[in-house]
């Protein structure tokens, strides 16, 4: 006789999302104060700690603007990818290829920029870059997507290798000396990625708050997230991925073209991240073998901690970013705890509010007698 | 016999560098076999790595320090299986989080000792318990002797593990009840196999696995602890993809951590192979070291894609990879 259990779980329904909410935020309160027992583990005082971290080095600092800025450079690429991602995640689309297609954007954009930078002007240049980085950037995705529509193959396994394909792809451009390797610094002994010429470099706009400048391409994902938002909930084929998503078969029944609507999806996707890495690349004005800074693996976890919501997604970048800044920040002033802290954080997050959203999606119902014997 | 010394030394160099990828393989295959695709074996390993090497170098034992990894790299599982068995959470999402936070708790530990970092030598137990024992007889085979058969008791024992868990899986009634419910859980349901128990045990188990690799890559590495790279330094996605390079059977991972071992120790010993031989190797020289790299994983992709299109991607793979099961749903 197999032994019953006494508890079975029970799906809620019609949660509110003000008690999701409510759920996250205390989820989150409780990882940070977890982060603060760890931190007093290694005798470092937690409030003092997240004082820094949590003040961002804005505080009583005459160069603030140069934080702000620091801060933007790590927000902007996280957002747009963390919506991209959720895009392909709302077809259950396992892409977690973010890492390569970032990769791939900015080395279309790299390419423009060595190649073409300097015979253009900058607006030109600069749409030239975020068009190739997006295309490369979706194809790499697209290729996939055609794979598994077709063969079935595992989209989850093959993006996680084609992250690696190109980041060696990136690496090779980025240490193997020659003539023909444009990517490169001429004036470097040892190979070293070329500085973009100036016409590739991201516009920046003068604002208000003194010697503080705003980068463009920061504006443009603000309004991409605007504008995925609004793709998803008014448009014909933001209603069709949340069809086949929630149930291909139906979507079949409906007539729907259910390839193409992934195909399609994926490559906006992947666009998308492709775009975000050639906005890095023209906001740095240089490629470097570890600018994705992790995008594509955090992207993951912020698209999900946002429940695949559009503006959930720019709150959570917003507070990711602050984690990641802030313990930069901090780790200048504790020499036991460095910048992957941040991570640690993270994680403790997402396990708190995937335990929460648990609590959120489902119920415990104490079985009674008679189920019991049954 | 002067200049076959280079190449005795390669592939000794590869199955120490690389013993690690079958620990982590291994663990990987014994979880996906419960349905479970768990990505966070880079996180798990890095854990596993240093609580193992604290607890063996402060005891100044080796085995004290295998076990701690174990019980390290187990903790990981055992969050994997509560979080993905029990809470329903996505497994890609989790397996990944995994990663970001062991990565994340290795350099918080590491970094917390600062300047008073145990040194390895100061374990002079562990050392003598970790340095090479030759196997009598075969290890006295001209270069292979040495290259295979002259090792750490710790590569023995995870060739040991692979045999092992292969036989568990091929020859034992719980070894058959462990596919069946990787391959359709609510079939294995209804004929009275605990399915959550069978998934939270070999997650664990399989995650304990990638801790001892982790342990072992950090006596490999001397333990020494830099605060920039991870002592695994990428051998647990490498691992991810030799799961399906090894179509999920352990013995075959011993295999493919020695092919995908093979291109890993290339990209280091290229240059001084060609030097000793000119004019049979000469040209290895003159191929990028990222081609190298990037082989394991263009290996794996192209064995992923032919499979698929062969339709046979269920050959070895459990069908209910990655899906949560949801009794209620049935």
């Amino acid at each position: 006789m197999k032994k019953q259990s006494s508890f079975h779980m029970v799906k809620r329904e019609g949660v509110k999302w003000q008690q999701i909410a409510m759920s996250y935020l205390i989820a989150i309160v409780v990882a940070i104060a977890l982060g603060g027992v760890l931190l007093s583990v290694q005798n470092v005082n937690p409030f003092d700690y997240y004082k820094d971290m949590f003040s961002l080095g804005v505080v009583g600092n005459k160069f603030a603007y140069k934080q702000v800025e620091a801060f933007i450079k790590l927000f902007t690429p996280l957002l747009l990818t963390s919506v991209a991602l959720s895009l392909a995640f709302k077809m259950r689309f396992w892409n977690i290829g973010g890492e390569g297609q970032f990769i791939i954007g900015a080395l279309g954009a790299g390419s423009v920029a060595y190649l073409l930078g300097e015979t253009m002007p900058t607006a030109v240049v600069l749409l030239l870059m975020a068009l190739v980085g997006a295309v490369l950037g979706g194809l790499y995705g697209a290729v996939v997507a055609i794979l598994k529509v077709k063969h079935g193959t595992n989209e989850t396994l093959l993006t996680l290798m084609m992250n690696y394909l190109a980041l060696y792809l990136l690496k090779f451009f980025g240490e193997t000396s020659g003539d023909w390797n444009f990517f490169l610094a001429k004036d470097s002994n040892r190979p070293l990625f070329a500085t973009f010429p100036d016409n590739a470099k991201m516009i920046t706009l003068p604002t208000p708050f003194g010697s503080f400048s705003l980068n463009l391409s920061l504006v443009i994902v603000v309004l991409l997230c605007v504008g995925v938002w609004w793709y998803l909930k008014y448009t014909k084929q933001g209603y069709e991925i949340s069809v086949v998503g929630d149930s291909p078969n139906s979507a079949k029944y409906a007539g729907m073209k259910v390839s193409k609507i992934v195909i399609r999806t994926i490559f906006l996707s992947a666009a998308l991240i492709g775009l975000a890495g050639a906005f890095y690349a023209s906001s740095a004005g240089t490629l470097s073998t570890s600018m994705t800074n992790d995008v594509g693996w955090t992207g993951i976890i912020v698209a999900w901690l946002a429940k695949l919501n559009t503006i959930g997604i720019i709150v959570t970048s917003l507070l990711i970013t602050v984690l990641q800044h802030g313990c930069s920040v901090a780790s200048s002033s504790y020499a036991t705890v460095d910048a992957n802290f941040a991570d640690l954080l993270q994680g403790m997050i997402l396990f708190s509010v995937l335990t929460a959203d648990f609590f959120t999606r489902f119920k415990l119902v104490r079985n009674s007698k008679q189920e019991v014997a049954k | 016999m002067q200049e076959y010394g280079v190449f005795t030394l390669f592939l000794f160099s590869i199955v120490v560098y690389n013993t690690v990828l079958l620990y982590g393989t291994v663990g990987e295959i014994l979880t996906e076999k419960a349905g479970s695709l768990n990505l966070g074996v880079e996180g798990t390993m890095a854990v596993g790595a240093i609580f193992g090497y604290l607890a063996g170098v402060s005891t100044n034992n080796l085995w004290i320090g295998l076990v701690g990894a174990f019980i390290a790299g187990g903790l990981c599982g055992l969050l994997f299986a509560f979080l993905t068995v029990s809470l329903q959470a996505n497994q890609n999402v989790t397996g990944l989080t995994i990663t970001t936070f062991g990565l994340g708790l290795y350099f918080f530990v590491g970094k917390g000792f600062g300047s008073n970092w145990p040194a390895l030598q100061s374990a002079p137990d562990v050392v003598a318990a970790y340095a090479a024992v030759p196997i009598p007889v075969l290890s006295s085979l001209p270069m292979v002797g040495k290259a295979f058969f002259s090792h750490s008791v710790l590569v023995y024992l995870g060739v040991l593990i692979a045999v092992g868990i292969w036989w568990y899986m091929k020859y034992t009634k719980t070894g058959l009840k462990l596919r069946a419910v990787g391959e359709n859980p609510s079939a294995a349901d209804s004929v009275g196999i605990n399915i959550n128990l069978y998934k939270y045990i070999h997650i664990i188990i399989g995650s304990g696995i990638m801790g001892l690799g982790g342990y072992y890559m950090a006596l490999v590495m001397g333990g020494s602890f830099e605060g920039s790279t991870c002592w695994i330094n990428g051998y647990g996605w490498i691992s991810i993809a030799l799961v399906i390079f090894a179509n999920w059977n352990p013995v075959m991972a011993i295999l493919g951590s020695l092919v995908f071992g093979f291109f890993n120790t290339l990209q280091v010993y290229s240059g001084s192979l060609a030097n000793s031989f000119p004019e049979s190797l000469g040209w290895l020289s003159g191929i990028p070291a990222q081609l190298y790299q990037a082989l394991p994983f263009l290996i794996t992709a192209i064995v992923l894609i032919a499979s698929s299109i062969r339709q046979k991607d269920g050959e070895g793979g459990p069908a209910a990879l990655g899906v949560n099961y949801f009794r209620e749903e049935r």
